[in-house]
């Protein structure tokens, strides 16, 4: 039981981290942003590519690990920063479809940019610097759980703690929820409308790194594709919890992962994703909205 | 409706120019298409089967060609997946060739062919196992290595008799290759009085599989069988020693690629694979293994096949004297073949007459075979 839950609770965790990307944007501008997945993937490579730089430089060791996750998150805030600049903000005022089609045009091509300057097939993660975490194992009861997946859980804990204090108690955050209901309001206010935007992407992006490079390490291979499902499950953790909502992604996303996770040990893996969106059709259907969802009347 | 009978006409049209337009180059060539997966999880083991049968293309043309023609490929990629190799076919056929090698995915291979059986090409592929391929009657198609009941039966007969498992577990990664495979590797160890304690397929993008080790773990299975590729293998086996359990792995001909053993390292250990005999021991595969390690580097499990295939084919239309696809079945179905892999002679099905399994295993970081 234990470790049903801890195996279902870490996947869920990285799906929120991603999902979060999805909804803070959606509650912002209203617009999905269909290259986050991309993010994740990116963030992937990056911490790959930075482990093998940094390894030279800074000698096989944690130092080399963590400056190399650092850069990693860095680099998909980059990208998000540029993702907003080229396929958002020029396209705000459009109709709406033009964003959404400038983002999954992006989308496709940071996956062929990959897969072809990188490689086409899969790439592993160095075992050197997974191994130690994944070899050290607690014993509860009858259970095994390793030292990665609690790696992942408190990781993804504290960052999440971190947004919510960010959103919610600083001047950055009073600013991105002030534009996220009334962007015209906000200016005049003297809100910066485009930094509060720009960092809501930066920080999204920032996550959705994270989640690429822990998973990397916990599935232990990358491939440019892996973006794909892993947006594919995140949204769908955003909706599920009511797009636009940040308590709703993170319960979105572990409720995909537990079920997953139960799934498999019930009736069998063929059915997990067919189990993952009958419970978002009857959430759907009976809360419109989403789990957290506000209702309508509320935005307006 | 009227749009798509529209459509339709518009794509006669277009294949029918395209036809034309390439009759007035069959005069001087004879093309034959190549098609397999080059890019996606599996393009390694497929870019170098297409390799191996490059390289019988080129002997052929220094040869001075088939029927005094140069022998031109149309090399085509379907990146492992059925839709794309339905395209791919019809391009193939468009392009005028009369014959095709390929394709290396059994999910490839089934619809594509379908094609190919339409056109009147001959269709040889040199890695679709699934028994269906040649269940299908259709004439004109052959393969020059083993079926997946074939291999299933040697799988777990062997995890069934010498490793003496009496529960085993079975994940598969949905193709037809992977479930057709643990089908009938489920099939066979139940006859042989074994239980499949779970049997469990995955989409084939998954690489996370602890879920699925957890639930394994549970039903106290003495083994896994993965019915699937080697990008997935690994990760799989990867999780599964780190769960501590070093329990058999037993899998199959999809498995046997240096990537496998790239990616799980030290922990590939108590690993078994079908695949066909230890072509690198040959002594009549020298020249051809020499022949591609200086032009592509190391060779591939395929490649060889690739290699045989493309040689049988032209053989058969040397031998017919035409390259009219009824006439070249005929000689295919009535010939001996000598190849690097030993003499090859196809039955009514077009299967192998004789097909020789053999168990592999993992030592010292390679494959060998198991003594």
């Amino acid at each position: 039981m234990i470790e049903f839950l801890v195996i279902g609770l870490t996947r869920g965790a990285t799906y929120a981290l991603v999902a979060l990307g999805y909804t803070m944007v959606y509650g912002i501008l209203g617009m999905i942003n269909f290259a986050h997945g991309e993010i994740y993937m990116i963030g992937m490579f990056a911490c790959v590519f930075a482990i093998g730089f940094l390894s030279t430089l800074l000698g096989p060791g944690t130092a080399a690990l963590l400056v190399a996750v650092l850069l990693a998150v860095g680099l998909a805030a980059a990208y998000g920063y540029s993702n907003e600049r080229i396929a958002y903000r020029h396209l705000r005022k459009a109709h709406l479809l033009a964003p959404l089609t400038s983002a999954i045009g992006l989308s496709i091509v940071l996956q062929n940019f990959i897969m072809l300057s990188v490689s086409k097939g899969k790439i592993d993660f160095p075992r050197h610097y997974s191994g130690p975490l994944i070899e050290t194992t607690f014993q509860i009861g009858s259970t095994t759980i390793t030292g990665l997946q609690i790696a992942i859980l408190v990781v993804t804990l504290l960052v999440m703690g971190g947004l919510f204090y960010l959103i919610y108690r600083t001047r950055m955050g009073i600013a991105m929820r002030a534009t996220s209901q009334d962007q015209r309001m906000a200016s005049l206010v003297g809100i910066p409308v485009n930094r509060t935007i720009a960092t809501t992407f930066v920080i999204g992006s920032a996550l959705a790194g994270l989640a690429g490079v822990m998973i990397a390490m916990y599935q232990g291979v990358l491939r440019f594709d892996s973006g794909y499902s892993m947006g594919l499950k995140a949204f769908t953790a955003a909706i599920l919890g009511g797009i636009g909502n940040i308590p709703g992604a993170v319960l979105g996303g572990l409720i995909i992962g537990l079920t997953e996770d139960a799934t498999s040990h019930t009736i069998g893996s063929d059915w997990k994703d067919c189990t993952t969106f009958i419970i978002l059709m009857l959430v759907l259907i009976l809360r419109p909205r989403g789990l957290l969802g506000e209702r309508v009347a509320d935005k307006v | 409706m009227v749009v798509k009978r529209r459509l339709s006409l518009l794509t006669l049209l277009v294949a029918a120019s395209l036809t034309t337009s390439c009759q007035k180059s069959e005069s001087t060539t004879i093309k034959i298409g190549i098609a397999g997966v080059q890019t996606g999880s599996d393009g390694q083991i497929g870019s170098t089967m297409i390799f191996g049968s490059q390289i019988a293309i080129d002997e052929w043309n220094a040869k001075g060609g088939l029927l005094g023609k140069k022998i031109e490929p149309v090399v085509r990629d379907d990146e492992g997946k059925p839709n794309q190799a339905v395209a791919v076919a019809q391009e193939i056929v468009a392009k005028g060739a009369v014959a095709v090698i390929g394709h290396f995915n059994s999910g490839c291979t089934i619809p594509s062919s379908e094609i190919y059986r339409q056109n009147g090409l001959i269709q040889i592929t040199p890695g679709s196992t699934n028994p269906q391929i040649t269940e299908r009657g259709f004439t004109n198609l052959f393969r020059v290595v083993g079926r997946d009941d074939q291999q299933g039966t040697v799988a777990a007969g062997f995890a069934r008799e010498r490793l003496k498992v009496s529960k085993i577990a079975i994940l598969h990664n949905k193709t037809a290759y992977g479930q057709g495979l643990a089908e009938e590797v489920r099939k066979t160890f139940e006859a042989n009085g074994g239980e499949v304690v779970l049997f469990s397929g995955i989409s084939s993008e998954e690489m996370d599989f602890r879920a699925n080790l957890s639930a394994i773990e549970k039903t106290g299975a003495e083994a896994v069988f993965w019915g699937g590729m080697y990008g997935q293998a690994a990760p799989l086996l990867t999780q599964l020693r780190d769960s501590g359990k070093n329990i058999p792995f037993i899998s199959g001909d999809g498995t046997i690629v240096k990537e496998f053993l790239d990616t799980a390292g030290p922990k590939a250990s108590n690993v078994f694979l079908t695949f066909g005999p230890d072509f690198k021991k040959l002594p009549a595969a020298q020249p051809f293994l020499e022949k591609y390690r200086a032009a592509h580097g190391e060779e591939g499990p395929y490649s060889i096949y690739g290699y045989d295939a493309a040689n049988i084919l032209f053989s058969a239309i040397e031998k017919a004297g035409t390259t009219d696809a009824v006439k070249v079945a005929e000689v295919l179905r009535a010939t001996r073949f000598e190849t690097c892999l030993g003499p090859v002679e196809f039955n009514d099905k077009g299967d192998l007459k004789q097909t020789n399994y053999v168990i592999w295993t993992v030592e010292n970081g390679a494959f060998t075979i198991l003594p």
